[in-house]
């Protein structure tokens, strides 16, 4: 037998709404919490959430079942992920060169309104610092940090969600997690 | 530490603390060798116990909460009925059938084309001068030669002279006098198939005799 969201996918495929309605149920703290750590910012995690489920709903049809649907859904909400961010360091590197804020990355020029601890987290200094240097994290490590440790995927399974090679992914945590340990070590 | 074992590198200790924390199951043997370097070097136990500090901070970042309404805006976004898909998700799985099918298809309907445009008489052949045609009907007139083919598509020919070569009547008649001689073949053709058939070879003829 098909694991439950093989066969929630297969009635929502055929017209069940109930049956996506429970996917949803299922996945969207999942994806939120992905979007949110890959973009930290509200309003653009809750777009993602939207825009991949949307997705899926639509194509429903391509759903491999031999796949885990975990592995799909993952894909889609990370490849959104990385195109907003591309899309997003395209458009403030143009802001960039244009404005007198030369010298700041896309980054430092975010917004940081809804970051604001008080409105949904309590963090500690530490985790504020960790937070921020997530963010900083180039988009190639970022996915793979996320997935590893947000959403504890295993080695094998990023692999297939981001299609490439395990050692690849290895190598990609590895470094992100140097990149991180850095950034700690410097502000603590 | 044992004798005999020289100290691993620590580019060597710092790839296993890695393995270590992606949870990969180390050998007894690394274990040992790790913890063997990680007792004489005390730059590698620092980074050790800084990376797994950052492994712990990061595995204890507090989740956000995912907005109350949200499963709301992503159902009520949906599309109210999903797109039927059936026939493009058919085409995916047989695309050797599909490719027939859109075959047969474009054949069919460049055939109605075809056959459509060609109501009206047409006569073709490499000697005209020779011909009358009187409404529908295409005269040889006794006593005339008509050197080569003639085709004649939508009426009826009537031959009371001579025709050098062959007659080929579509969707029509053949009328021929005493007197008429035909030096090649009379072929009527009637029916569709017949007619498609003709087509076929004559455009196969035409692209033999143009290479």
């Amino acid at each position: 037998m098909k694991p439950l969201e093989t066969r929630l996918a297969r009635l929502a495929r055929k017209g069940d709404h109930r049956a996506f309605a429970e996917l949803v149920e299922l996945y969207k703290d999942k994806l939120y919490h992905l979007a949110r750590r890959m973009l930290s910012q509200r309003q653009e995690a809750e777009d993602i959430v939207q825009e991949t489920f949307l997705r899926v709903y639509n194509h429903l049809d391509r759903y491999d079942e031999n796949q885990k649907f975990s592995t799909w859904i993952y894909r889609i909400a990370t490849n959104l992920c990385i195109d907003r961010l591309r899309r997003r360091r395209q458009v403030y590197s143009l802001d960039a060169e244009s404005s007198e804020h030369e010298g700041l990355d896309g980054y430092a020029m975010l917004p940081s309104d809804d970051r604001t601890p008080e409105s949904e987290l309590l963090l500690s200094e530490t985790q504020r610092i960790l937070h921020d240097a997530i963010e900083t994290l180039p988009a190639k490590y970022k996915s793979v940090i996320v997935l590893r440790y947000l959403q504890d995927l295993s080695l094998q399974e990023i692999s297939e969600v981001l299609d490439m090679p395990v050692t690849t992914v290895k190598t990609r945590v590895h470094r992100g997690r140097e990149f991180l340990r850095k950034k700690l070590e410097r502000k603590l | 530490m044992q004798k005999g074992m020289a100290l691993m590198k620590c580019g060597i200790a710092i790839a296993l603390m890695h393995e270590y924390l992606d949870e990969a199951e180390l050998t007894h043997e690394q274990t040992k060798r790790l913890q063997a370097h990680l007792d004489a070097c005390p730059d590698c136990r620092q980074r050790f116990e800084s990376l797994e500090r950052t492994d712990a901070l990061i595995r204890a970042l507090p989740t956000p909460r995912t907005p109350e309404d949200l499963a709301d805006r992503i159902l009520r976004s949906l599309p109210k009925t999903r797109k039927p898909r059936a026939w493009t998700t058919w085409v995916r799985r047989h695309p050797a059938a599909s490719a027939a099918a859109l075959f047969v298809l474009v054949m069919l309907s460049s055939f109605v084309a075809m056959w459509n445009q060609s109501q009206q008489l047409s006569v073709s052949g490499s000697d005209l001068e020779h011909v009358v045609i009187q409404g529908h009907t295409v005269i040889v007139p006794a006593g005339q030669k008509v050197s080569g083919d003639l085709t004649i598509e939508n009426g009826t020919a009537q031959v009371l002279g001579e025709v050098q070569g062959n007659l080929t009547v579509i969707d029509g008649n053949v009328a021929l006098a005493s007197t008429a001689r035909i030096a090649g073949k009379v072929k009527t053709i009637d029916r569709a198939v017949d007619w498609v058939w003709y087509k076929v070879t004559s455009w196969f003829g035409s692209l033999a005799y143009s290479s």
